[in-house]
């Protein structure tokens, strides 16, 4: 009894040592080739199962995906798609070390601002076969998002949905300064405000977090004129005059009293649901929450403050991941299930998301389905996207401290954007040696 | 990997007959008593050594490469992922001794009262009122819940401009609006205060534990002595709870410096990099931004001063837990 307990540890112990001596040896991979494939769209070979992961856990998406899934397999009798649901942050943390030992999934959909980073370390395929067999081209999405997929010149991904930014109104607090209109541009947006103030209402609340303080700030950003990099993604320029006006503008919204001080995270669409203020700077994705029933407002695009028009927009892609030992079959049809995920992918809008494929989101029945989309994908003829280049995001993060440092009185804006580029700089130069340039 | 299987597996027999031999019975049965001891000890340190020594050397070897996890082969750069700490014109020392310092800001305001308002706690829950065990209850929920709720809750709480608490502060005529969570130096009132209500309950308990096992013929002696109760418990109570004491400003000392959640989910490490701890550093550096060896260095900087401070705190608390026993 004793001796065989014994051996049961030792072998326990054994197959621990094992594992992390697995884990720690690295293993090659056979990426950056390209796959080869080809098609148009239908896989003829022999019957496979693909695995499928994404990060939609949230809203409509857990009842959604299914149903997409089990009618795609009911029409291929060739393919069985796996789909495999995890937070975000699971699957950036265990999407490269799973793809590097072979065992991550056949397709998978990623951020824009991941793409890179993934390219960079040779974990995708290089699908220009694959866009090509599907025939796919820039045109067939809105302008820019099918290049955020483009890095050293191959093409890694295929779009899916775009998020924009857009002004949410609460028309019940608007009607308080006796205003009905949507304001559209710098003066009739401030004119708002003042109206506002006058009735006693701080009109825009500010904040300094990611979801809407950086979304505004990079949408006003583009609209003097300005851009976060330069275009070789070598030096930051968001300290440009541009990006100062742009801050300026936010911090004179709390000096001229149109937006209190010191916002929480949040606490500026918790506002706009209480009818506390009248306008929200925030994602396409907040037309799905249901706290807005019952309530008397409107989406529209965020208006022109600066120069020309201009909105932030992110946007997810469909990636073909170079799986150590990648199976060329699966691939294929991996490659058809993205195709046809695109083709019936009017049912997306649903999660507050808006379908990347051109012939799906024109189709007015989309908009008539779904009203709240229309303000912004009028948007999108002027949405910018994420900047591609490897590891951006650790630069990224450095703007959302600058904002807060400016937005909380810590520093003026220039010098809050000055100080954040100059770290940029150093993060920027770091990549390019830890992703190899 | 069967050999040393077997060899693990053939180690209590080999024991025993070792013991057959010359030896005295009285010393074989000892052997015995030790071995059974490492048996039942066995599954845990099978667990310890997978799961904390072993990453721990790991982490170690890493924080002495290049690593990436991205490449296969490492390289070796010595210390140079330590010496970039304290050089200006690496990317991490400045951001990671300002966690550092938000970090140790944190620990000196937070455990004096992580240990002082459980030990009040613990003494009146201690004397014989009614409802006891239902107090004792209510102290300890709060530590059952899980951090990511505990955030969300005081996140409605301390809002700014809609939050519960300036909405009381106004009522009783405090009109402005305290920014709890957005600027200094209320984040910290909040983070303390959050941390306090949310894990106090355990210091609680083990106080309470501590003071079921100091001897009632004390205080009757103390009361005799004409002790009121102050004197008793400055002369009674604090003596009789000082090995409590150093368990529990030890594992606090610890705890707070491990603190993560709170920081993360109500100020967002805000205002500036203000209230970013080195926990939340180190967690983004390392698996967010792939920058895991100056990640792991800085992991065992943060050990080395923990430990500084861990075995400072025995050496103080235990002097004074031998002089109390001469006395």
């Amino acid at each position: 009894m004793r001796k065989s307990m014994a051996r049961g540890l030792g072998a326990g112990l054994a197959a621990v040592l094992a594992l992390s001596l697995a884990a720690c040896s690295g293993s090659g991979s056979t990426s950056g080739n390209d796959s080869g494939v080809s098609g148009n769209g239908t896989y003829d070979g022999p019957k496979v199962d693909i695995t499928f992961w994404h990060g939609w856990t949230g809203g409509a998406a857990p009842t959604l995906v299914p149903q997409l899934i089990d009618k795609f397999n009911a029409e291929h009798k060739n393919i069985a798609v796996k789909a495999v649901p995890q937070e975000w942050a699971d699957i950036a943390a265990k999407l490269p070390l799973a793809i590097k030992a072979g065992k991550g999934p056949d397709v998978a959909v990623l951020h824009g601002d991941d793409l890179a980073t993934y390219a960079a370390q040779n974990l995708l395929l290089k699908s220009d076969a694959i866009v090509k067999s599907l025939g796919y081209t820039a045109e067939d999405f809105p302008p820019g998002v099918f290049d955020k997929g483009n890095y050293k010149g191959a093409q890694y991904a295929v779009p899916w949905s775009v998020t924009p930014l857009g002004l949410y109104v609460n028309k019940e607090v608007l009607a308080k300064a006796s205003l009905s209109d949507i304001p559209t541009d710098k003066a009739s947006y401030e004119a708002a405000l003042e109206a506002l103030k006058d009735a006693g209402v701080k009109g825009e609340w500010v904040d300094g977090y990611v979801f809407t303080g950086t979304f505004e700030f990079q949408s006003l950003l583009w609209q003097f004129g300005g851009d976060l990099y330069n275009k070789d993604v070598t030096e930051a320029t968001f300290n440009s005059e541009a990006g100062v006006k742009a801050l300026s503008w936010m911090r004179g919204l709390i000096d001229q009293g149109y937006s209190p001080a010191n916002v929480a995270q949040d606490g500026n669409i918790k506002a706009l649901l209480a009818s506390d203020t009248a306008f929200n700077w925030n994602g396409v994705w907040q037309t799905t929450n249901t706290a807005f029933d019952g309530l008397e407002w409107a989406a529209a695009p965020v208006p022109q403050i600066g120069d020309e028009k201009a909105v932030w927009s992110s946007s997810t892609h469909w990636v073909f991941p170079a799986n150590k030992g990648q199976d060329k079959n699966k691939t294929a049809a991996a490659a058809t299930f993205v195709k046809w995920m695109n083709d019936n992918s009017a049912g997306w809008a649903e999660t507050g998301e808006l379908p990347g494929a051109n012939t799906v989101r024109d189709d007015p029945a989309l908009v008539q389905k779904y009203p709240n989309l229309k303000p912004f994908i009028e948007e999108l003829p002027y949405a910018h996207y994420e900047t591609v280049s490897p590891g951006i995001n650790e630069a990224n993060a450095l703007v959302t401290t600058a904002i807060n440092e400016a937005l909380t009185g810590k520093k003026s804006p220039k010098a809050a954007l000055d100080d954040a580029k100059a770290k940029a700089d150093r993060i920027l130069e770091q990549n390019r040696a830890k992703y190899g340039d | 990997m069967t050999e040393f299987a077997t060899a693990v597996a053939a180690s209590p027999r080999r024991a025993s007959a070792g013991g057959s031999g010359r030896r005295s019975g009285d010393r074989v049965r000892r052997r015995r008593r030790t071995l059974v001891a490492y048996l039942f000890l066995a599954p845990f340190l099978v667990l310890f050594v997978g799961f904390v020594l072993a990453p721990a050397v790991y982490g170690l070897w890493i924080s002495f490469t290049d690593w990436s996890p991205f490449r296969d082969v490492q390289h070796f750069v010595g210390l140079r992922n330590y010496t970039d700490l304290f050089s200006s014109d690496s990317t991490t020392s400045g951001d990671f001794w300002s966690s550092m310092r938000a970090t140790a800001i944190f620990v000196v305001a937070s455990v004096p009262f992580l240990v002082v308002v459980p030990l009040l706690v613990a003494v009146l829950l201690n004397q014989k009122i009614r409802a006891a065990s239902t107090f004792r209850t209510v102290f300890f929920a709060p530590y059952v819940l899980g951090v990511a709720v505990v955030g969300l809750i005081w996140g409605y709480v301390l809002d700014t401009q809609s939050g519960v608490l300036n909405h009381l502060l106004h009522t009783i005529g405090i009109s402005s609006d305290v920014p709890w969570t957005v600027d200094v130096p209320w984040v910290w009132v909040s983070l303390v205060g959050v941390t306090v209500w949310w894990t106090s309950g355990l210091n609680t308990v083990i106080f309470l534990a501590g003071l079921k096992g100091i001897n009632s013929e004390l205080y009757e002696a103390a009361a005799l002595d004409g002790a009121g109760a102050v004197r008793s418990f400055f002369n009674v109570t604090l003596p009789g709870l000082r090995p409590v004491m150093l368990f529990i400003t030890t594992t606090t000392v610890l705890a707070s410096a491990n603190m993560f959640g709170q920081s993360y989910l109500l100020t967002a490490g805000g205002p500036g990099n203000e209230t970013r701890t080195a926990i939340m550093y180190i967690a983004d550096q390392g698996l967010s931004q792939n920058n895991m060896a100056p990640a792991a260095a800085m992991s065992y900087l943060l050990f080395a001063f923990l430990a500084v401070v861990s075995v400072v705190n025995f050496r103080l608390q235990r002097e004074r837990v031998q002089k109390g026993g001469v006395r």
